[in-house]
């Protein structure tokens, strides 16, 4: 079961204050929804164990995270392999930041994912559906934490 | 003309609707299962699965699994392969399996190891913390992609080749010419997907190894328990005396519980090392995931025929899916089992069949699912091509079987793949469902139907099935003939004790084996104590499957009973003071000839052979009968299903469905009746609803009932049912079987039905399962061509 998504997410905030927010392992974990526990392993990399509701799949899965930005300070690469339950999820995704101005800055994304287990027995409409619904959740959570609220 | 069951002779107990004697106790929820047995000190087994369908094993770490309290032990394939215990022979001895996953993984849901401890709970959780490394490789998902041997899947096999083998029947230079020759000639590849029998009562296992005696019990959901107990004697060393296999009640089987599987050995090995019992249970999705699926045969069918519509030759080329290990339960002359009834109830003059299997990344298996080893693959093929081709010529379907239909003075019919019909009569059996369901109004109703672009189609299938197998010098399991027994003590008062080597999961046997018993001898059914699935006391047969109990242990029953008689007949003459000579049995009492009046029962024979035996014989009466049929039996029949399919949705609705069979002799016509039902639920659940589908990367998409559909009442059609009867003439009673007739039956005539509904449309084939989406989307297609 391979799955592709992409988008462009407004941020309030300056591509340098988006930039360094997205480089640091703990405020990234922080806006990951369903997070029990974390832990951050290096300067780019975190362990984290969600909850996970998928129709039949429910439970907790473990991932890890890992950070892979670029040396231009405008794009980053994540890598997040994991599961649980006996799934298995590997998940890569990329940004682009692009000032828009001082104090806006346009995220272009795109990310896929294989999955491999109970979790590609779902369906690509449910995990579709279940995927983008935490993508936009973590967006949510980082515009917040970017604009001076909690997450 | 084949007679109906009510025009047999009044009988003593065959053909009567005796009710169930087992279900009082299932009904009263007092049945015995696997799960119901408690053991003390009894440990859990879980196991822990590939979540990739192919992928090296880089390592298995234990420690955290080990390191939670209650957990007694982790075994792995590593561990089995020291113990020399990683491989168990496949049925048929051309391939063997892995227990659990060494070196690869070869398919999803593979088992890589096991946990034991004190809970089930707990050994799941244990199952969690057992952290496998993988390197995924790519898989093989068709057999189309495994037979370009671009991967090879097996480093274990010396031929580096995913192809398995090459299996032919018939005259294939001949087929071909023949063919080149008609004048009208079809060809269609008819896939017969990729199912699973899903008994609701999964698989399970309880080992309790008795070190001080050591001696093995096995509690286990069998179909076959001496076959088990020999299997697990050769696999595990331990000698075949000190095995004892119990299948307690067993709730649904459909072949599904033929195999052996990993679960067993491993919850049987960790009972020997730890020395106390242990108990696995697969869950739902393991079951789907794991256990023997059914069918996986990719057949392009071609059929030659005169414009007349007479049939002159059928070939039939087959690409079959095995899975990752050669699993399939077919015995071992016949690996692609009894695939050569495909010429089913037609006079092919000449005919070819050939198999390809091969292995791909996907669970193995291809068990008989309520069939007789591939007899639902044939039948579905040879009954979907003779509508295609009844399209093709501009002819009733019915009609074009009529006139290829093998008539009834052809029996015994040798047929141009090999076998040799016992007897039928198609063309009785076939008016019988044609006057019954009012064929000629339905076609009339239909035509005007379509004039207003309504959708209501008619399908045949007049199908011949291939059961009891059977005979000692064809078929084996394990090199053991499938032969089949049955034990008969009397005792002193007339009742008694009946046991077969094979075992029930819901067909009935001990009611039955009682009448079988009960009618040879004039007792009373309700006195015969039936038992099977212990191998201690029960005498050894090869178990119940592929429609055999009746054609083989019927069979024993009848004879063992018949010994009883011969035994009886000395008694009686000592009883009536006469020459052995003057005694006959006749209306179910020993008689002596000539002297209306002076008879003996068998309840006074059998008081008699303890209280007062002839001088010089032997005191008791009991006897014991191993069968060993002379041929097969074909039952058949003829369905009929009536559709209507909405343009809009794809929706179909089964609007009737008649089943009229011919099983041979009828032992319990309610009994049969039920078959009937569940086997027909069962197809139209094939037709419609169920696949094992897997995506591109290999991933199993049916492994729950939420995605593998069983249907409940809501959807079931209603069914009507009759029969007529061409007893069989080497069966010791006649009958032929009826389980998996309604099963390898009706799938063709639920497709025949939808695809005459959408004729119009000019679809000519679209593969099982119907669902309501591809059925729309052919209409959807279809209608785009059109505009």
């Amino acid at each position: 079961m391979n799955l592709e998504w992409n988008g462009q997410e407004t941020i309030p905030a300056s591509k340098a204050t988006v930039w360094e927010f997205i480089n640091d392992p703990a405020k990234i974990a922080s806006c990951l929804p369903e997070v029990r526990e974390t832990k951050i392993s290096d300067a780019h990399a975190f362990d984290a164990t969600v909850g996970v509701a998928v129709g039949p799949v429910r439970g907790k899965f473990t991932f890890k995270i890992v950070l892979e930005p670029d040396a231009g300070g405008s794009h980053m690469d994540m890598k997040i392999n994991g599961g649980g339950l006996g799934s298995v999820i590997d998940l890569v995704a990329g940004a682009d930041l692009v000032a828009q101005d001082d104090t806006t800055t346009v995220l272009n994304w795109k990310g896929t994912a294989s999955m491999r287990g109970p979790v590609a027995t779902v369906g690509g409409r449910v995990l579709d559906t279940q995927a983008r619904r935490v993508i936009e959740m973590t967006f949510e959570n980082v515009k917040k934490r970017l604009s001076g609220g909690s997450a | 003309m084949a007679t109906t069951t009510d025009d047999l002779p009044a009988r003593h107990s065959l053909g009567k609707s005796m009710k169930r004697k087992e279900d009082p106790r299932f009904i009263r929820g007092k049945g015995r299962y696997l799960d119901d047995i408690v053991l003390p000190h009894m440990l859990y087994l879980a196991l822990v699965h590939s979540p990739y369908p192919h992928a090296r094993i880089k390592s298995i770490d234990k420690s955290k699994a080990l390191a939670l309290p209650g957990v007694k032990a982790v075994i792995t394939g590593e561990d089995l392969d020291a113990a020399k215990l990683e491989w168990l022979p496949t049925f048929h001895g051309y391939d063997k399996q892995m227990v659990l996953a060494f070196g690869k993984a070869l398919y999803q849901y593979q088992e890589v190891a096991g946990v034991v401890a004190t809970s089930r709970e707990i050994a799941s959780d244990g199952a969690e913390l057992v952290e496998v490394e993988y390197e995924p490789l790519d898989p093989l998902v068709t057999p189309f992609q495994a037979r370009e041997d671009k991967i090879i899947l097996r480093d274990d096999r010396e031929s580096k080749t995913n192809h398995i083998y090459h299996w032919e029947v018939g005259d294939k230079a001949k087929a071909e010419g023949e063919l080149d020759g008609s004048a009208v000639r079809i060809k269609e590849r008819i896939l017969s997907p990729r199912c699973h029998p899903a008994p609701l009562e999964p698989c399970g296992v309880l080992a309790d190894m008795n070190k001080a005696t050591g001696r093995l019990t096995v509690y286990m959901t069998s179909q076959a328990p001496h076959v088990h107990r020999t299997a697990f004697s050769l696999v595990t060393g331990i000698p075949e005396d000190k095995i004892h296999v119990i299948s307690p009640d067993v709730g649904g089987g459909f072949g599904n519980k033929v195999p052996v599987y990993p679960g067993y050995v491993v919850a049987t090995v960790a009972s020997v090392i730890i020395g106390v019992p242990v108990k696995w249970v697969e869950s739902r999705t393991e079951n789907l995931t794991t256990t023997g699926f059914a069918r996986d045969y990719h057949m392009d069918v071609e059929i030659g025929a005169t414009k007349e519509g007479k049939v002159t030759a059928l070939k039939v080329s087959t690409v079959a899916d095995h899975g990752a290990f050669d699993a399939a339960a077919d015995p071992r002359k016949y690996p692609a089992g009894m695939f050569g009834i495909v010429t089913g109830s037609y006079d092919f003059p000449t005919a070819f069949a050939e198999v390809d299997a091969y292995f791909t990344n996907k669970a193995p298996g291809g068990i008989a699912y309520r069939c007789s080893f591939r007899v639902t693959e044939a039948s579905f093929a040879i009954e979907r091509g003779m509508d295609i081709l009844a399209r093709k010529l501009d002819m009733d379907p019915v009609e074009l079987r009529r006139r290829n239909f093998i008539k009834k003075e052809q029996f015994p019919y040798p047929s141009p793949l090999g076998f040799v019909y016992d007897s039928g009569d198609y063309e009785a059996t076939t008016q019988k469902a044609l006057d019954i369901i009012g064929y000629d109004e339905l076609r009339k109703e239909q035509a005007e139907k379509r004039k207003s672009g309504e959708l209501m189609g008619i399908g045949v299938s007049t199908f011949t099935e291939i059961v009891g197998a059977g005979p000692g010098k064809h078929f084996d399991i394990l090199g053991i003939k499938m032969f089949d027994s049955a034990e008969i003590r009397i005792h002193p008062t007339g009742s008694g004790i009946v046991r077969a080597g094979t075992r029930h999961q819901g067909q009935g046997h001990e009611t039955t084996w009682a009448q079988i018993v009960a009618e040879e001898l004039g007792l009373d059914p309700q006195e015969l104590l039936v038992e099977e699935g212990d191998t201690d006391t029960a005498p050894y047969g090869l178990g119940t499957y592929a429609s055999r109990s009746t054609p083989v242990a019927g069979g024993a029953l009848a004879l063992a009973a018949r010994r009883i008689r011969e035994k009886g007949k000395k008694i009686a003459a000592h009883l009536l003071e006469a020459s052995e000579n003057d005694v006959e049995w006749k209306d179910y009492k020993f008689n002596l000839k000539g002297v209306p009046g002076k008879s003996v029962t068998m309840k006074e024979v059998a008081f008699a052979a303890y209280t007062n035996p002839p001088p010089d014989s032997e005191p008791g009466l009991e006897a014991t009968y191993y069968y060993d049929p002379p041929n097969l039996t074909f039952p058949n029949g003829s369905y009929i299903a009536v559709v209507d399919v909405d343009r809009e949705t794809g929706a179909v609705i089964v609007r009737r469905f008649l089943a009229v069979d011919d099983c041979g002799v009828v032992i319990n016509p309610m009994i049969v009746e039920g078959q009937i039902h569940g086997g027909l639920t069962e197809g139209f659940a094939m037709a419609f609803m169920q696949e094992i589908a897997f995506d591109e990367s290999g991933n199993n998409l049916n492994t729950n009932f939420t995605e593998y559909l069983v249907p409940t009442a809501l959807e079931t059609p209603h069914w009507e049912t009759a029969n007529t009867v061409t007893p069989s003439p080497h069966h010791p009673i006649g009958a032929k079987g009826v389980g998996e007739s309604p099963n390898v039956g009706s799938p063709q005539a639920f497709v025949n039905a939808v695809m005459d509904a959408l004729a119009p449309l000019g679809i000519t084939h679209i593969d099982m399962p119907l669902t309501r989406e591809k059925v729309w989307r052919a209409i959807r297609d279809a209608e785009a061509k059109v505009s």
